[in-house]
This record gives structure tokens, C-alpha cells and sequence, in this order.
């Protein structure tokens, strides 16, 4: 769409944005050096592909410029519109392109084989058209494992930093570190998909807030945030004990569950210290006794990850008894004579505060925990183990909310909410704004795994998205990303190919928009229409690279992707270009340089169109030269051969065929004995004569022989007429 | 397969289009190293990294390249790419400086578009370009290369590969006209040509690759569209002996897909060893679009090594480790594959 370029300046369009509706973004401006001096006449803006914009400024052409050779009338910038700021939302650090197409790479393989698995039980279901149960209850673990080979993809928080010396005072294990895609990817996977691990929820999300406290928030304080402060200042503490951050952390790092972090922390205590275990043998007596209740809390899981404390209780009636037995200890411990001689007041409340916390104390745990998320799973440890349901655990989320608000919500947390009060809707709403087109794309599988409402939600077709469901929007919009780079829109077609109504018409577009320049691009193309059966687009990208290469002068690569799309037509023409040249020169030598495009034609021609004709006089040709050098019999034979062949061949155009007598007139005179019999001479004669009939239709071409050619030709078929006559 | 405990892939920030290995020699402070044509559509970049086996993730080296790049091939004192804008790029491997770096530029005076065909003979390089040219380039004596014209086709052929069977003899191949034998002692023409086999009733197809084994210097191998790979032998250039393809050998074909690179495999034993005779083929490794990287013999069943779930576009044998193989994925990642004794025994 062609602008008027305002005079002032360099900008070239002014923008001014909508006025009243609320507060619109400032407009990102994009400086282009174009190197056209003003005024600029006209400016063309087109989309080329990918992010890249072409801008086309061009000054008025005005005839008293015509000497100026260094003015620059016109130029076409590119315009990479990528890198910006895309609109994911501030609780994503920033995962680098690179890293996100790894990652768009690594989900292809189980996408796609979870599509072929999905196609292949619905078939199978359609043939027996009984219900097929049985693969029903096996769906999801089709699901759990497409989950977990996308999970890995997006960072391993489990995964050991690899052969680091621990330093004893190492409270934070440096992982890899964690990425709020995992999270949320871990989130659906634990309510959604994973059935075996359902009895187990509570547990789960405890581990799953180990993994993910960090990235709870980035202002407020979190467990994880008081804990690397702590870390920080603790090279330079010298009796941890009276600091407050250390009964502070371990309060909060028990409400939260991290037991093996606790009884760390608890042995940096002084009383550990040899030269101080005489005269704080009770106070280090209780310091242990605390460190070896943390260690054998009962939870109610089905393994626990090396490394992890706690005694594993797989059935509620094991646990109950475990933790009725534990609890007691805990009481024992709290009600013991010992605290009175425990001279260091921190410690004794310290140590009472936290068997207060295992106790279940709910003003105890809210002070200790920071996040409402962190409360929620202290509840799960300390007061509610059999949470089951999401209606409960609804209900105990609201009720952490309004004991801890949050003033920033994160992705994940309204993700959570989300999941928690059973609305789909929701979900995939948070999904979508979080987390990027990739999430969602991928994420809906996880949705659908064994929630009717959401697969309904998600494949019912809707005409207000022009008769498309939305899971099939939303994958068109993840290609559409990666169609956008020109590294990824090869993955883009097993996407659209999964969409049933829209995909194959904005397939065709993609692979027809592809650039044609590069014969290996082309061919990297034409393999992707072959892998899904489209014939039409394929012959269409062969003939627009034909064109492209005659264009540019490669006439040898032209003219084989018109035979590769059978392109009759187009090398028909191209025949009658090359005609038009070699009648010229036709008894040049430059005819040598056509040789390697008669090569190209092969011998088997049957799609070569009228260039069959260029083959055979190519023989001919060398035939020919061979019998004048040579004057063997043979050779002159041979020629003669060729003549007869391409005299009777229809495809010989009629304008070659004097030519092609008349080079032959030699070879007709010079033997005593002819060449020709009474039957061959009598074709020629006969061809000679449609030619002079055909001479006075208006369409007739000449050529550019002698005048006398004809007459010569005539002259010397009539004396090899005679003498075949007389041989026989 | 796929899960192969051999195989290992390293992820690059960008488009890896062709990789090699370095001779190594002894004296080299980082080991075995690999050369790395990228490049990076974001920045719209091109360049050679000169990359360690130990680490391939960040480069040791890097030459910056106009264009990209569309050929990379090593002789022992240097390393060269040809890029898509027709220019050619000697660095001597003793420094990868970009300083030290000689170049042909594209253009009229040499090649206009891709050179996709580039060979090391032991004195010169020879360069096929798209645009149906063909050049050898040598020292001047003095520092420069100097590129001396063999052949124009004035675009009327197109060149994809090219190869060297002696000093004076290379092969080249292209789209839909085959393979040519050019020998430099009897003038500046092909001497002989075939125009190939191709499956799929094909008329024609497109050369990608051609290699020669330097024991057997009459033997071409071809690989190009259709998953064909054939043999052309100088001494019945009529009979092309097919290897692989749509409809050319019994079997299943290997693949579909375009093969875009062969190379013989020194590693791969042939199995009747003992009893061969010079007209058996030795084994062929090759690379295809689809993400097969296999092993293909005359009358053997082929032997997958790798079935990615992108393209192959290039690999290369170490030719001092022939155990060692690495490979450039399409999804941005270089591949090394060690062909362990143990990996053998499976088979």
C-alpha cells in the first residue's frame, strides 16, 4: 500500500495512535536507512518472509536528474521485525530464540507420535465400533509419556550439577536452573495426566514447590529468597545461632518441607563445634533430637528421591500409624524437663518453634511461610495430609489467599487457581497468556488426557473462528510462529497437517511462498509435498523454480524443473526459443555450446516436448561432420539415417526442413552409388513439395538460406532419384 | 537406533549447513577439531567455526563468509568453503585467523551463485559452480591463488558436486546431466559422461555428491534425488551400477529422499573380504534429507547407523578415526557418531 511521506525529517509515515481508547502503547519506531535523499516520492511496505519487512522508498524519477549516475532513485531495505519484545508476560525470564527452537525441535517427534497414536485408535475404534475401553484406561499413559519426553526438553530440575565439590555450608543446591515453562508444564501433568500419582497430589505439589519456589516471585519474599540471603551472609557469621535469619530459615524451610535442608542447617548450630560439646551437651543434645524427628517425619508417598528425608508410608493405614507414633514423639520432646537447662534462650525457642511448626500449628506455620503457595503446602504436610479433591484443595487455596495476599500475581500461581477450581476455560486462558503459542500448542494434549469437558471445549468447531475448534487455532497460531523463522517452518507442516479444515490450504501457502533461489530449499520443499501427497503444489513450486533459473540465464537448470513438472508447455516454448537460435547459426559452430542442454534432455524424451527434435539433430549433426571428415561410407550412411528419421518424425518442425536437406546436398552428390533408395528419395521429394505448398500460407517462416538452396536440394534428390531408380 | 548410546547431539544457536573434520595433528594444544559451516538467519550471518571435539558447543575459530556457505572441504594445508554469492575462501590450517584468510570473490570473473562442487587434488582445487562453470585454483607462487577457467557452460549445465581422481582427472555431476569425467591432459571438455539412473520413472535427476576412493580412481559413486546411489565405472561407462534407489534394487530402498552427500567408508568391512575381487564395490556411507545415515554395499542389505527425525545434510569420516563420524542435523545441532567396536558386534 503505497504512503505519502510526510516533508519534515526522516519519518515517513506519522503515526498517531487511537486517541480515547484508554492508553495505547507508544508505537515502536524502527529507523531504516534506505540511502534515498529526500523528497521520497513513494514508499511500498510488503511483507517478505518471516519477520522481515521490505520497505521500497523511491524519489520521483524527474528528467533533469537523467546525468546524476551517483543519485540513488529508488531502494528496498529489509526490515527484520524480529527480537522485540514478544508478548509474553514478565514472569517468563527470558529463554533465549535459540533455546526455544531447541525446544520447538525436541517436541515435534512425540507430538507427532501422539497424533499417529491418537489416529490409530480412532480408526481402530471406528472398525470394531466397540467402545474401546481398554485402550480408554491406557490413553493416558500414551499422554504421561509424551509428557514426559517434552518435560525433559524444558530443563531438568532433578538432574545432579555435574561432579561439583559441595561445600559443606552449601545450603541451595545449584541445579539447572529452573524455567517457569517446566513448571507450568509439571503442574498440568500432575493434575491432569498422571492418574497413578493422583493419590498423591498433596505430596506432589510439595515437591513441585521444592523445585519452583524461586520462581514464585521476583519482589516478594519467598522461602527460596530467604534462604540464598541467608547463604550469603552465613561465610561471615560467626555463631549462627544468634542470628534470627537462621531460626527463620529453618522455620520456613521445615513449613515447606525441605527436610534435608533443615538438618543442614541444624548441624551448623555452635554446639556441634568440639570445643564447645562439654559445656552445651544439652543444648546440642536437643538440637539433634530435633534433627532426628525432621529426619524420620512420615509422608505419605509412594518413593522418596535419594537425598530426601522423611519415612516413606505408601498406604493411609501405615501412615496414620507412623504419624500418630511420630507426633507423640514430637509432644514428648516439646514436654520435656530438658528445655529448662538449655542455657542459650535463641536456641530453646528457635527449636520449640520449630516442633511447634511439626506440630501443626497454623499461627506458627503462617508466620514461617512467606508465598500463600507456601502456605498451602504446609498445610498439605502439617495439618491436612489427606487432602484429596480439587474442591478441597480449592477451598484451602482461597483460604491461604486471604491469610497471605500476594500483591503480584505470577503465571504459574493463576495457572494453579485455575486448575484448582476445575475451569478449562481458565487454564488454557492462563496457558495462553503465560506461556507462549508453543505451550499451548503442546500443553492441550495434557488438558484433553481424561477431562471430557475440556476435550469437548477444545474440538468443538465454532463458527465465530471460522468454523475451526479452538485446539486447531491454536496450533495454527503456534505454525504460524515457526513459520515465521526460516530455520523452524520446516516443523510447521506437521502442525497444520493436523488441522483438519484450515491446515492443508495454509499448508499449500506456506510451501508455495517458500524462496526458490536455492536448489537444495527447492528440493528440501518438494520432499515436504511429497510427505503429505501434494502433487499440485510441488509441480507449482517446480515450474516457478523453472522460471526463476531461465530468468537468471541457468537455462540448463530451467529446463530441468520443467521437465521434472512435466511442463509440456512451457518447454514447448523454450523449443521454439532455441529453434529460432539455431536456425540462425545453423551451420555455425557455436552450436557446441547447446550441447550441454541437449545433454540435459536425455535421450528418453518423452517430456521434453519439442526439444526431442533438438536431440535427433544433434546427431544428426555429428553425423554429418563426421562424414564430411571422415568420407567413409559408413559415417555417410548413418547421416543419411538420421535425415529419414527426422524427416518422418512429426515433431521436426517444418521451417528445419530445408535446412536439413540442403546440409545434406553434398552427401547426396558426391557417392557414385546413392545413399538413398526410391522410396526414401520419393518421402523427401514429397516433404520438399509440402514445403513449397506451405510456403504461401501467411504464417510461414523463412529461413536464412541462399535462394538457390531450394533449387539445389530439388536438383540433387532428383539425380539421387535417378540413380536409386537405375540401381534397382 | 535413534537412543544410540554412541551418538551424541550438540545443540548449536544456528544453522549448522555443513561440518568436516581437521586433520589433527599432534601438536594441536585442543585436540581433534571439526570445521562448521553456520549460519544464522536472525543476525544474518555466515561463517566457518573452527570447533573442538571435546567441546563443540562454543567455536575456537571463526571466519566470517559473505554469503553462505555451500561447500567445505580440508586438504592437509588448508581449509576451504565456497559460499552461495560464488567466492572462495582458503585459510591455511596452521591459523584460522580471519587475517590470514585468502579469497576468490564471486562474480564475473569467477562464479555467479552457488559453488556447491569443491575438491582438493593434491596440487589444486577445482570449483563447480550452478552457474555451469568450472575453475581450478592454485597457488600464484607468491601468496595469491590464481583461478584458471576449464569450462563454461554459460548456465546451459549446472554443477552440484565435483571430485578428483588424480591430479589431472576430476569428476563432476549436476542437475539432470550426470556425471562428467574431465581429464586435464586431453583438453578442456569432459571426456566421457553418464547420464545416471534414477528411480521413480525419472528421466532425469540431480547429482548431489560424488566420491572416488583413491585406491580404485575409475570408480565414481553418485548420490543425488530419488535416494538414488549409483556406480559408474570408467571401464563400462554404459552400465551405471545401482546401489540404492526407488525401483533400481530389489530391496526396500534405504530411503526416498534426496541423498545429499556419499562417501566410501573405510571403517565398514566388507563382509566377503577375504574372497573380493576388484569389481566388488567397496562400502558407501551416506546422508539423506529424510535423516538416514547408513551404510550401503553392492548386494548387501544396507546398515542403518542413525534415523533422525530431521535431515542430514552433511557428514564427514575422520579419515585418520574412520571410527568417527560427525554429522550436521537440520535442526541446529552437530552430531558425533563413534562406531565402537562393541557398536559393531551388535550387528
Amino acid at each position: 500500500m503505497p504512503g505519502m511521506p510526510t516533508e519534515a525529517g526522516g519519518a515517513i509515515v506519522p503515526f498517531s495512535g487511537e486517541a480515547g481508547q484508554g492508553a495505547p502503547p507508544p508505537p515502536s519506531v524502527r529507523h531504516i536507512r534506505h540511502g534515498v535523499t529526500p523528497p521520497i516520492f513513494r514508499v511500498f511496505v510488503s511483507w517478505s518472509s518471516g519477520n522481515l519487512l521490505q520497505v521500497a522508498c523511491l524519489r520521483q524519477p524527474s528528467p533533469e536528474d537523467g546525468g546524476g549516475a551517483e543519485e540513488v532513485s529508488g531502494s528496498v531495505v529489509e526490515v527484520n521485525l524480529g527480537g522485540g519484545g514478544s508478548g509474553r508476560a514478565e514472569v517468563e525470564e527470558k529463554i533465549d530464540e535459540a533455546e526455544m527452537r531447541r525446544i520447538e525441535y525436541g517436541s515435534l517427534p512425540a507430538f507427532a507420535l501422539l497424533q499417529s497414536r491418537k489416529n490409530a485408535l480412532a480408526e481402530a475404534a471406528a472398525m470394531s465400533r466397540v467402545p474401546a475401553l481398554p485402550e480408554q484406561a491406557e490413553w493416558w499413559q500414551y499422554v504421561l509419556e509424551y509428557s514426559k519426553t517434552v518435560g525433559n526438553l524444558l530443563g531438568n530440575p532433578d538432574s545432579p550439577p555435574a561432579f561439583t565439590i559441595e561445600d559443606p555450608k552449601t545450603i541451595l543446591k545449584v541445579g539447572e536452573k529452573p524455567t517457569s515453562l517446566r513448571a507450568a508444564w509439571e503442574l498440568l501433568e500432575m493434575f491432569y495426566v498422571d492418574k497413578q500419582l493422583q493419590g498423591w497430589l498433596p505430596e506432589r505439589l510439595v515437591d513441585w514447590l521444592a523445585d519452583f519456589d524461586s520462581l514464585l516471585s521476583k519482589k516478594e519474599s519467598t522461602v527460596y529468597l530467604k534462604l540464598s540471603n541467608f547463604q550469603k551472609r552465613l561465610m561471615k557469621l560467626q555463631i549462627v545461632e544468634d542470628d534470627p535469619d537462621y531460626w527463620n530459615g529453618l522455620s520456613a524451610a521445615l513449613s515447606v518441607g525441605w527436610l534435608d535442608i533443615v538438618v543442614n542447617m541444624l548441624r551448623f548450630h555452635g554446639s556441634y563445634q568440639l570445643d564447645q560439646m562439654d559445656n552445651r551437651e544439652t543444648e546440642n543434645g536437643l538440637v539433634e533430637a530435633v534433627a532426628v524427628l525432621v529426619s524420620t517425619m512420615p509422608r505419605m508417598r509412594p518413593d522418596l528421591p535419594s537425598g530426601k528425608l522423611g519415612q516413606c508410608c505408601k498406604t493411609r493405614p501405615d501412615f496414620i500409624k507412623a504419624w500418630e507414633r511420630w507426633r507423640g514423639q514430637v509432644n514428648k520432646l516439646e514436654c520435656s524437663a530438658f528445655w529448662i537447662q538449655c542455657g542459650h534462650q535463641k536456641t530453646r525457642d528457635g527449636l520449640k518453634n520449630l516442633l511447634h511448626i511439626m506440630m501443626g500449628n497454623v499461627k506458627e506455620l503462617t508466620a514461617a511461610t512467606s508465598h500463600w503457595l507456601e502456605l498451602f503446602a504446609s498445610h498439605f504436610l502439617y495439618i491436612r495430609p489427606f487432602t484429596v479433591g480439587f474442591e478441597g484443595m480449592h477451598h484451602l487455596a482461597q483460604k491461604c489467599i486471604q491469610l497471605k495476599p500476594s500483591s503480584g500475581t505470577s503465571g504459574l500461581t493463576d495457572l494453579l487457581i485455575g486448575i484448582l477450581s476445575e475451569n478449562s476455560e481458565v487454564v488454557l486462558a492462563e496457558c495462553t497468556n503465560n506461556f507462549g503459542p508453543w505451550f499451548v500448542t503442546h500443553a492441550m494434549e495434557l488438558l484433553t488426557a481424561d477431562n471430557d469437558y475440556a476435550d469437548m471445549m477444545l474440538h468443538e468447531e465454532r463458527p465465530n473462528f471460522g468454523g475451526i475448534s479452538i485446539e486447531e487455532l491454536h496450533r495454527i497460531v503456534y505454525a504460524q510462529v515457526l513459520c515465521s523463522h526460516s530455520l523452524t517452518w520446516q516443523i510447521a507442516p506437521t502442525y497444520l497437517s493436523s488441522c483438519l479444515n484450515q491446515g492443508l490450504g495454509l499448508l499449500e501457502i506456506l510451501l508455495l511462498k517458500q524462496p526458490i533461489q536455492d536448489n537444495r530449499l527447492v528440493l528440501k520443499t518438494l520432499e515436504i509435498c511429497r510427505l503429505y501427497e501434494l502433487e499440485d503444489v510441488s509441480t507449482k513450486i517446480m515450474k516457478i523454480a523453472g522460471i526463476y533459473h531461465w530468468k537468471h540465464g541457468r537455462k540448463g537448470a530451467g529446463v530441468y524443473w520443467f521437465q521434472q513438472a512435466h511442463d509440456k508447455v512451457r518447454l514447448d516454448r523454450i523449443a521454439q526459443q532455441l529453434f529460432e537460435h539455431i536456425g540462425k547459426s545453423v551451420t555455425d559452430d557455436s552450436f557446441k555450446q547447446w550441447e550441454g542442454l541437449l545433454e540435459l534432455l536425455g535421450s528418453d524424451i518423452g517430456s521434453a516436448g519439442g526439444l526431442e527434435f533438438l536431440h535427433r539433430y544433434r546427431d544428426f549433426k555429428r553425423s554429418l561432420q563426421q562424414a564430411r571428415e571422415g568420407r567413409t561410407g559408413e559415417a555417410a550412411r548413418q547421416t543419411v539415417e538420421f535425415l529419414i528419421q527426422l524427416m518422418r518424425n512429426p515433431s521436426t518442425p517444418q521451417r528445419f526442413w530445408l535446412p536439413l536437406l540442403h546440409d545434406a546436398v553434398d552427401l547426396l552428390n558426391c557417392k557414385p552409388n546413392p545413399l538413398l533408395n526410391v522410396a526414401e528419395t520419393t518421402l523427401l521429394l514429397n516433404k520438399l513439395q509440402e514445403l513449397s505448398l506451405a510456403k504461401l500460407h501467411p504464417g510461414f517462416s523463412s529461413n536464412h538460406l541462399p535462394s538457390q538452396a531450394l533449387n539445389s536440394v530439388r536438383l540433387s534428390l532428383a539425380s539421387n532419384l535417378a540413380r536409386a531408380i537405375l540401381e534397382e | 537406533m535413534a537412543d544410540n548410546p554412541s551418538f551424541r547431539r550438540h545443540p548449536q544457536p544456528f544453522s549448522i549447513d555443513l561440518v568436516r573434520w581437521l586433520p589433527s595433528s599432534a601438536t594441536s594444544p585442543s585436540g581433534r577439531l571439526l570445521a562448521a559451516a553456520v549460519h544464522d538467519p536472525s543476525a544474518a550471518s555466515s561463517d566457518i567455526h573452527i570447533l573442538s571435539l571435546a567441546d563443540p558447543s562454543s567455536p575456537l575459530a571463526s571466519l566470517p563468509l559473505p554469503s553462505r556457505a555451500t561447500a567445505l572441504r580440508c586438504s592437509p594445508s588448508a581449509l576451504a568453503a565456497a559460499t552461495s554469492s560464488g567466492s572462495l575462501h582458503l585459510a591455511p590450517s596452521s591459523s584460522f585467523d580471519a587475517g590470514a584468510a585468502v579469497a576468490v570473490s564471486g562474480g564475473a570473473g569467477f562464479h555467479v551463485g552457488p559453488v556447491r562442487g569443491l575438491d582438493f587434488g593434491g596440487e589444486e582445487w577445482v570449483t563447480a559452480g550452478e552457474d555451469g562453470r568450472i575453475h581450478v585454483v592454485g597457488g600464484g607462487g607468491d601468496g595469491r591463488v590464481v583461478a584458471r577457467r576449464v569450462w563454461d557452460g554459460k548456465g546451459m549445465t549446472g554443477y552440484e558436486a565435483a571430485k578428483w581422481a588424480s591430479p589431472a582427472e576430476f569428476a563432476t555431476g549436476g542437475a539432470g546431466c550426470g556425471v562428467q569425467w574431465w581429464d586435464r591432459r586431453k583438453g578442456d571438455a569432459a571426456v566421457a559422461q553418464c547420464s545416471g539412473i534414477w528411480g521413480r520413472g525419472l528421466v532425469t535427476g540431480m547429482v548431489h555428491s560424488i566420491d572416488i576412493h583413491p585406491s580404485r580412481k575409475h570408480i565414481c559413486v553418485v548420490g543425488g534425488s530419488s535416494g538414488t546411489i549409483f556406480a559408474w565405472d570408467l571401464r563400462w561407462p554404459q552400465q551405471p551400477i545401482p546401489l540404492s534407489g526407488i525401483g533400481l534394487t530389489t530391496a526396500q530402498p534405504l530411503c526416498e529422499s534426496e541423498v545429499w552427500e556419499v562417501l566410501f567408508d573405510t571403517y565398514t568391512q566388507s563382509s566377503d573380504i577375504l574372497s573380493s575381487t576388484s569389481a566388488r564395490l567397496l562400502p558407501v556411507m551416506m546422508c539423506s534429507e529424510d535423516g538416514i545415515l547408513a551404510v550401503v554395499e553392492q548386494d548387501e542389505r544396507p546398515l542403518e547407523l542413525l534415523a533422525e527425525s530431521c535431515a542430514i545434510n552433511s557428514f564427514d569420516i575422520d579419515p585418520q578415526n574412520p571410527s568417527d563420524v560427525v554429522c550436521a542435523l537440520e535442526w541446529e545441532s552437530i552430531g558425533i557418531l563413534s562406531r565402537g567396536r562393541d557398536a559393531m558386534a551388535e550387528e
